[in-house]
């Protein structure tokens, strides 16, 4: 019997925002330590006093980041290195040394979409949200300065008074005794006050009237003035960060008002924002002839970047991984932690060709495909000068060169070459063909010519498929530890692994379940589930081309300025804003020698449902124009713009050697 | 917090006082009042839409007024039977108020009651909240206490016979389609000042991705599920579950509720409330339309709750087969 506390799922809490400050800490790992990224260190989080936006995709690890930098983190972090209590001049010297508080914000969808409609002007609303969203920030500074002074870090009693008595005015109250949970109390009234209007609109009309408004920066920045020059604690080369978590959800109304605060920070206050890609609705502020612009008034840093660009993602994966495998009892004590051997550190793909072959009624179907390139008259007699039973892969690569038009004795001479390690031009080009050209691509081809699937298993493998979004890792691995422990526990307790078989139904589950989120995705849905299917089958056909003249074709370029419809281009937009698919750091070639273009991919993670590729190995990107993208948006077209026929044009013979990426 | 029991009495050390009832009609409207001042009914093309209606004017019920809430998307733009299906309420030669509205603003339509304020509140007043969307029914009944100050009302609900599962049992059945954004119930957004923890509780359905999104979008400390148990069938309890397992992987508890007893659901939230003071408690309904009348009744006893529901781009028009039984609950507006 195994109790709880023994075994739990080590990837079955996966969001950050439900984790407390423990948790956050313990299985905290820097995207930024692991992977050097010369131009941002976490240091500037505190430091730079350019508003910085943290953009990415779903389960990027944008709010793991803000919340480990959040003041009740590093609070956290503080006690935690101190070995004996950590005093309140302790707390209080050890963020001096950040250099900055940082105040973690996030006010939820349902709550932001509330600001709109029953009646209401628009720009009565975007008066209420003002005032609404100054005293969040008010209210999450104010919990924060308690928070000091009940650790001690604050000691200074007549410049709290006197903060308290300045806060209170600024309020609209008139403080008889300085009291901070009184100003508390006054900012949790008037928040209460905006909730009872937003609940009493929607059934009469109404009209709001607080006991004062607050204008944008009145709070947010008035308090920090106020607390600066009364309390000396707070005053001396500390920055105030405010960080704004999901700004995808404020509309746009609600973007210029935040706009406004990011454009006219003040020396010692400003701010971070964590949004997807493509988060922003507008670059507006509520000044006319004001607007935001990267460089100037922010810098930008893409998680996904970060994540993708460096081979270390994959040791950044094993060390997230390291830390939730350690917190469970049960691979604690048996020194199960690294998930590159649980999963396995390389796809066997010969052995599972063997194994996708073996007790097959049908063991040749795949020789039908030599009627491609040979008169059917002729081809048993070819399959006796090809055949290889060892081995499936090599048999699909003598298919393939004698339908490209080789001689089956020269294809058979070669391989029986490339077995026995002879150096000859023929064993050589063989030897290329298999192991750096087609290998998987084959795979893909044996099994679609035995209407099989292609597995998807081993930590590469899932590395590749997570895309350089954290969570997907994490839930891959959640799916796949779920269905060790229920069909084969002892394998994965015992021997600390877990068999391709249930890797894969791990694989496919989270393609297919992320795959019928699509259309739930807001405004957008229907758009984008045409357009990942239609992707999916249209690179699954490349896949399925018994010639290979594309292999792994997985990417696309669009020149995205020239499409005229407004909607399209913002559901291009929420593709990338919901990483479905994904935006090449550099452009590149679609074609051999035609010009750059910014190339995107299809995430990943879909493959399986497709039966693609897991990586993107470049070279070939199909080619889309502005009315390519409405048909993929709104019908089915599933069909490749080459032309894939079963004939081979002499100029599709040669293909160029590509480089992984 | 008031203790409701499923009996009818509340659980306080004073004489009991029957506060509620909830009974299975099946044929017996002759026990139910044969005069109504005001039945509020919602246009719709299931077949259980006006059940209740049939069977009242079957056994000689008289209606003073009935308020019959004409969706706008559900009768324009549809195919024949789903036309005739949604006007078949005509053949009852009732005498009815129709009121426009959309199923994207239920605070539009509910503000122009007032202008049937006279109608309402003749009573005795009932709902029949089979095709009622959620956000409408939770708004009229709040309307109903505030504005007209009912203090209880006559709410009738009928099961389908089934579910529509277009692929198979498992995991086809949805009630809407196309995007999904998440909202606060209209006025129902609770009060999350002074809470430090937010839970989430989700009154468990069908469909696996509304929960999903509702978790993601709302981010919730601990949440927890309350599965309709027992269901109007059997295996219903099951598919829920399945087509939810991602979020059973990251709740806190799985409880349960009776599938048809909106009374049980309002103990169980009670009960959670109980255990989660000072937390911010927001309730997303997409279980049984009893249980969302639970949490109904719940958030208007506790102002403190928000609830949240996804608004789909569109809901499917016909979601059902065939009636199984109607229910009469006695629901206090207190």
């Amino acid at each position: 019997m195994i109790s709880d506390d023994f075994y739990k799922n080590p990837f079955s809490e996966y969001n950050a925002n439900v984790m407390d400050s423990g948790k956050i800490l313990t299985y905290w790992c820097s995207p930024f330590t692991q992977i050097p990224y010369a131009a941002f260190s976490e240091d500037d989080v505190y430091r730079d006093p350019m508003p910085i936006i943290f953009m990415g995709g779903r389960g990027t690890g944008k709010t793991m980041f803000l919340k480990y930098c959040s003041y009740a983190v590093q609070r956290e972090k503080a006690f935690r290195e101190e070995k004996t209590l950590c005093t309140g001049n302790l707390l209080l010297s050890y963020l001096q040394k950040r250099g900055g508080i940082c105040f973690y914000i996030r006010i939820d969808g349902p709550a932001l979409r509330s600001f709109t409609g029953h009646g209401v002007p628009q720009e009565k609303w975007d008066a209420i949200f003002t005032h609404f969203f100054e005293l969040q920030i008010a209210k999450c500074y104010m919990d924060v300065i308690r928070d000091l002074v009940q650790n001690g870090a604050i000691q200074d009693e007549s410049g709290k008074n006197d903060f308290l008595r300045e806060a209170a005015t600024l309020l609209g109250r008139a403080a008889a005794t300085p009291d901070i949970n009184a100003i508390g109390e006054i900012i949790e009234g008037n928040l209460e006050e905006v909730t009872a209007f937003r609940s009493k609109i929607t059934l009469m009309d109404a009209s709001f009237e607080p006991v004062k408004v607050f204008p944008s920066q009145y709070l947010s920045f008035g308090l920090v003035d106020i607390a600066r020059r009364t309390i000396k604690e707070v005053s001396a080369n500390m920055n105030i960060i405010f960080m704004i978590d999901e700004y995808e959800n404020f509309s746009e109304s609600q973007q210029r008002i935040v706009n406004s605060c990011l454009k006219f920070v003040k020396p010692g206050i400003t701010f971070r924002l964590g949004m997807r890609l493509e988060g922003f609705h507008t670059f507006d502020t509520i000044s006319d002839n004001e607007f935001i612009k990267e460089g100037r008034d922010y810098r930008r840093i893409v998680f996904e970047d970060i994540l993708i660009k460096d081979n270390d993602y994959e040791q950044f994966l094993i060390d997230v991984a390291r830390k939730r495998l350690e917190s469970v009892e049960m691979f604690r004590n048996k020194g199960i932690s690294d998930i590159s051997i649980i999963l396995g550190k390389k796809a066997d793909i010969e052995k599972e060709a063997i194994e996708l072959m073996a007790n097959r009624t049908d063991r040749e179907k795949h020789f039908d495909l030599l009627k491609y390139g040979a008169a059917v008259s002729s081809i048993e007699e070819i399959k006796d000068k090809i055949r290889w039973p060892q081995q499936p892969l090599l048999e699909m690569l003598n298919i393939l060169w004698v339908i490209r038009g080789i001689e089956p004795e020269r294809v058979g001479e070669s391989m029986k070459e490339y077995l026995e390690g002879e150096k000859s031009e023929d064993a050589k080009k063989y030897r290329m063909d298999y192991v750096d050209k087609y290998k998987l691509s084959l795979m893909f081809l044996l099994a679609s010519a035995h209407r099989m699937n292609k597995k998807y298993y081993s930590f590469p493998v899932f590395s590749f498929l997570s895309s350089g979004i954290v969570g997907n890792f994490i839930e891959l691995c959640r799916r796949a530890f779920q269905y060790a422990f229920f069909e084969n526990r002892e394998n994965l307790l015992e021997q600390g692994i877990i068999e391709p078989e249930l890797q894969n139904k791990a694989a496919v589950d989270l393609a297919n379940t992320e795959l019928q989120m699509i259309p739930r995705i807001p405004k957008y849905g229907d758009y984008l589930y045409h357009f990942a299917n239609n992707l999916g089958n249209i690179f699954r056909e490349y896949h399925r081309d018994v010639f290979i003249r594309y292999p792994e074709t997985n990417q696309f370029s669009i020149d995205i300025a020239s499409v005229s419809d407004e909607k399209l281009q913002k559901a291009f937009n929420a593709a990338i804003e919901w990483s479905i698919i994904q935006k090449k750091a550099t452009a590149q070639q679609s074609t051999p020698g035609s010009p750059r273009k910014a190339i995107y991919t299809l995430n990943r993670i879909f493959s399986p449902a497709y039966q693609i590729t897991y990586r993107t190995r470049g070279g070939y990107s199909e080619e889309f124009s502005a009315s390519d993208l409405s048909e993929l948006m709104t019908r089915d077209v599933g069909k490749p713009k080459k032309d894939l026929g079963k004939r081979m044009k002499i100029e599709d013979k040669d293909q160029r050697d590509l480089p992984f990426k | 917090m008031t203790c409701l029991s499923s009996e009818g009495t509340r659980r306080v050390n004073v004489q009991p006082k029957k506060l509620y009832s909830q009974t299975l009609i099946q044929d017996r409207y002759s026990a139910l009042p044969r005069e109504w001042g005001c039945f509020l009914v919602a246009g719709g093309s299931d077949y259980r839409a006006y059940e209740v209606l049939r069977k009242f004017c079957e056994h000689g019920s008289v209606f003073k007024n009935v308020l019959f809430f004409d969706f706008c998307e559900r009768n324009k733009d549809v195919d024949e039977t789903i036309y005739r299906a949604y006007n078949s309420y005509m053949t009852l030669n009732l005498k009815v108020t129709k009121i426009p509205c959309s199923i994207t603003d239920a605070s539009s339509c509910i503000k122009s009651l007032e202008k049937y304020s006279k109608e309402i509140n003749c009573s005795p007043t009932a709902i029949d909240i089979s095709c009622f969307t959620k956000p409408f029914f939770f708004l009229i009944l709040k309307y109903l206490k505030e504005q007209i100050r009912l203090k209880c009302i006559t709410v009738f609900y009928t099961e389908p016979r089934s579910y529509l599962f277009s692929k198979g049992l498992l995991r086809s059945y949805h009630s809407s389609y196309g995007a999904l954004t998440v909202h606060e119930m209209p006025g129902f957004p609770g009060i999350d000042t002074r809470c430090t923890q937010k839970i989430l509780v989700v009154l468990l359905g069908f469909d696996g991705e509304l929960s999903s999104f509702i978790t993601e979008e709302v981010a919730p400390d601990e949440t927890i599920i309350v599965n309709g148990f027992p269901g109007y069938s059997p295996k219903f309890k099951d598919i829920s579950l399945i087509n939810n397992e991602r979020l059973l992987g990251t709740s806190s508890e799985l409880l349960y509720a009776r599938a048809d007893n909106p009374f049980e659901t309002f103990n169980v939230l009670g009960k959670i409330r109980r255990s989660y003071e000072n937390t911010f408690m927001n309730i997303a309904p997409l279980g049984t339309k009893p249980m969302a009348l639970g949490a109904c009744m719940y958030a208007i006893c506790d102002p403190s709750v928000r609830v949240v529901y996804p608004l789909p781009e569109r809901y499917a028009n016909v979601t059902t087969e065939q009636c199984w039984h109607s229910w009469v609950y006695m629901v206090p507006l207190v």
